[in-house]
């Protein structure tokens, strides 16, 4: 009886340990899956997801002295660092091979609005949209910025970004001053009187310099607009918006798009103005100043869907806005809600392919060459652009990488690619075409985007371009602050 | 057979809950139609020779270690499922899955016929299915809700832990008692 017993007690406790051991062991094995896929997170794009890289960290910094603490540790321990807003920088300048990523978006307070001087001050994290939700209430707007509202401040004046403002050149124009912190954690003041040097390398300086901590941001009125519209042919342009619109102060804002579609392939084109509001009209501001917000999301996704994929889609994408910006039909919207259009139907996630951008400036009287010769590289090679709108950039050369030394027409395209090596490949071949013919007529492409440019067209651009990687080490000799942009153009 | 409809719904609730979302996770590693088809194929042809082996095996060993083997082996490999990087990867947990897969047809098919007899069969199979394929609906259904919810890997994690779970109740399967309660024999008798 005893051994029958023991026996069993004996059996019950190789089952009990052998069961021990298989949800030891599976637990174990659970665990080790999980943390291993939060290092693949580690994995980093942006948003035109073309360069994965595998980077260190990611931290955030809330206070000055924690971001001071992350670059002193970065430094004593050798490791690179690169900063990052919303990351629509789409060449890698916001990462950089294990390096420490300062993630710079909860770094974001609107600290003061000044209504006399106009001036906010900002920390570098914070949107645009978040200054529009602290500015508005003041009746006050922002002087230049993208066209959308989703991107930091301190990703902003690192690419010197322009506006749809005729009266404002790029960013920089408004920036009064800033605090920057140095690869060594000291913080630096930089405005035009004190380090003007610093002023012109850091606005358009990619994250190369330091981190921008706060900044003092010009602002001007919030008024009411009325928008309209017109079609006309491109040839018709340049000639027509020096008439009607650059001799017009009452036109504050412009911008304007040309067809992708098949059916006028590059020759139609809407332009939309904004006229600031005589009092005589009758509408009044407070009428039109709440805030809107974007809707119709998953509808205008649809149909940029379609366009996406097939040339009828393109006819059809084209043929919808014609109903939409009907000639002579006007529209009342106040300034700040001009400056907040909609945009994430544009979010693309496709696993195969990406939408990316490029911009190119030139010349306003060159515009018709320009698109002539577009159109015979478009034709004769595969590109699939979705979109291109044009606005106009009036000419400042304060950064040292500045990319309008004339009044400039800005082409925005919109290109939907593959994601595999021989797409990048093969659009690499037409970006550099395009770049050429940009060169050609004496203008320049935007630096923001996917490193296609070689390296030659990049100094024909940006004549600055050997002085300006000079002066990066001169201030951070230790390579410091990195990214991917640097490492294809600056080393 | 409580506990084998019980057992293997929730085994087919965890496994229905990963596979019909293959092709998104093919191509989320780069992989098209072509590798897709590859994985599906080299998943049926691995079962194919488990199925010889594991039918004789069984035979002689019981149906219920196989189910067993089966439902904690498929929630070890799709953990694996996150970490992938590469599309070869895929193909050999795809092999692997084959395996483990038909381990659990051939043994599920067995056991049924083990505990069921002539003349009362259907009635046995047929409920059997109502269940299974219930449990296999509303997970292909939950799967969906799951990814659209949060993201593609944490249903890998979910159908993980619930195959783990389901191997508890193959254990619970007494292959003798069913056996005898099918073959007509007063229950008193057994449980004596």
């Amino acid at each position: 009886m005893n051994i029958i017993k023991i026996e069993k007690r004996l059996r019950r406790n190789t089952a009990l340990l052998v069961m021990l051991f298989v949800i030891g062991g599976y637990a174990g094995f659970f665990l080790f899956s999980l943390q291993q896929k939060d290092k693949e997170d580690l994995l980093m794009n942006d948003a035109g997801r073309l360069i994965p890289v595998k980077v260190k960290e990611v931290a955030k910094g809330q206070e000055e002295e924690q971001i001071r603490q992350i670059i002193l540790e970065a430094k004593k321990n050798g490791t690179k660092i690169s900063i990052a807003g919303m990351q629509h920088t789409q060449g890698g300048h916001t990462y950089y091979k294990d390096a420490v990523v300062l993630d710079m978006t909860s770094y974001n307070k609107v600290l003061k609005v000044s209504k006399e001087e106009k001036l906010v001050t900002v920390q570098s994290g914070a949107t645009w949209a978040d200054i529009q939700e602290a500015v508005n209430p003041y009746g006050l707007s922002i002087k230049t910025m993208q066209a959308p509202n989703i991107f930091t401040v301190g990703g902003s004046m690192s690419v010197n970004v322009h506006g749809r403002d005729l009266r404002y050149g790029p960013l920089i124009e408004s920036i009064r001053s800033f605090r920057l912190m140095n690869a060594d954690g000291e913080v630096i003041r930089v405005s035009r009187e004190g380090h003007p040097e610093l002023f012109r390398l850091v606005n358009g300086g990619y994250g190369l310099f330091g981190v921008i901590l706060e900044a003092d941001i010009e602002l001007t009125d919030d008024v009411l607009y009325k928008s309209s519209t017109e079609w006309m042919d491109y040839r018709d342009y340049p000639d027509w918006f020096k008439k009607n619109v650059l001799d017009h102060p009452d036109i504050e804002m412009h911008n304007s798009r040309l067809s992708v579609a098949p059916k006028h392939f590059l020759s139609e084109m809407y332009v939309t103005n904004y006229y600031k509001a005589g009092d005589e009209e009758g509408e009044k501001l407070e009428d039109y100043n709440e805030l809107q917000d974007e809707t119709y999301v998953r509808r205008n996704k649809f149909a940029f869907g379609l366009s996406r994929n097939s040339d009828w889609g393109k006819n059809f994408v084209w043929f919808v806005q014609k109903q939409a910006f009907k000639e002579g039909e006007e529209k009342w919207i106040s300034r700040n809600n001009v400056m907040r259009p909609e945009v994430q139907f544009l979010e693309y996630e496709g696993k195969n392919d990406t939408d990316i951008l490029q911009e190119y400036f030139v010349p306003i009287d060159r515009f018709p060459e320009f698109i002539d010769g577009l159109r015979d590289i478009l034709t004769k090679n595969e590109l699939n652009v979705l979109n291109i709108t044009v606005r106009y950039v009036p000419s400042n050369e304060e950064a040292y990488l500045s990319y309008a030394q004339d009044d400039m027409f800005a082409l925005v395209f919109l290109i939907n690619q593959g994601r595999s090596d021989k797409d990048i490949e093969e659009t690499g071949k037409v970006v550099r075409k395009i770049i050429d013919l940009a060169l050609d007529m004496d203008g320049t492409y935007y630096l923001p985007y996917y490193p296609y440019p070689t390296m030659e067209q990049m100094r024909m651009a940006y004549p600055l371009t050997d002085e300006f990687f000079e002066k990066k080490r001169e201030y951070d000799p230790e390579e410091r602050f990195m990214n991917e942009f640097y490492e294809v153009y600056g080393r | 057979m409580r506990w084998v409809i019980l057992s293997q719904g929730i085994a087919i609730l965890g496994s229905s809950l990963v596979f019909p979302f293959y092709l998104i996770f093919i191509k989320e590693v780069g992989g098209g139609y072509l590798q897709y088809g590859i994985s599906y194929g080299l998943f049926t042809i691995s079962s194919a020779f488990v199925h010889l082996l594991v039918g004789r095996l069984s035979d002689k060993m019981g149906r219920k270690l196989f189910l067993l083997l089966s439902s904690w082996g498929m929630a070890f490999l799709v953990l694996f499922f996150p970490l992938v990087a590469h599309v070869w990867q895929i193909y050999a947990l795809q092999i692997l899955l084959g395996f483990v897969g038909a381990m659990q047809k051939t043994s599920e098919k067995a056991l049924l016929a083990d505990v069921t007899k002539k003349g009362s069969r259907g009635v046995t199979i047929g409920r059997y299915h109502f269940w299974t394929s219930v449990f296999s609906g509303v997970a292909v259904m939950l799967g969906g809700f799951m990814i659209d919810l949060f993201t593609l890997d944490i249903i890998f994690y979910a159908s993980s832990l619930i195959l783990f779970g389901s191997g508890f109740f193959v254990l619970k399967i007494n292959e003798v008692r069913e056996k005898e309660n099918e073959n007509g024999k007063p229950k008193a008798e057994n449980t004596a």
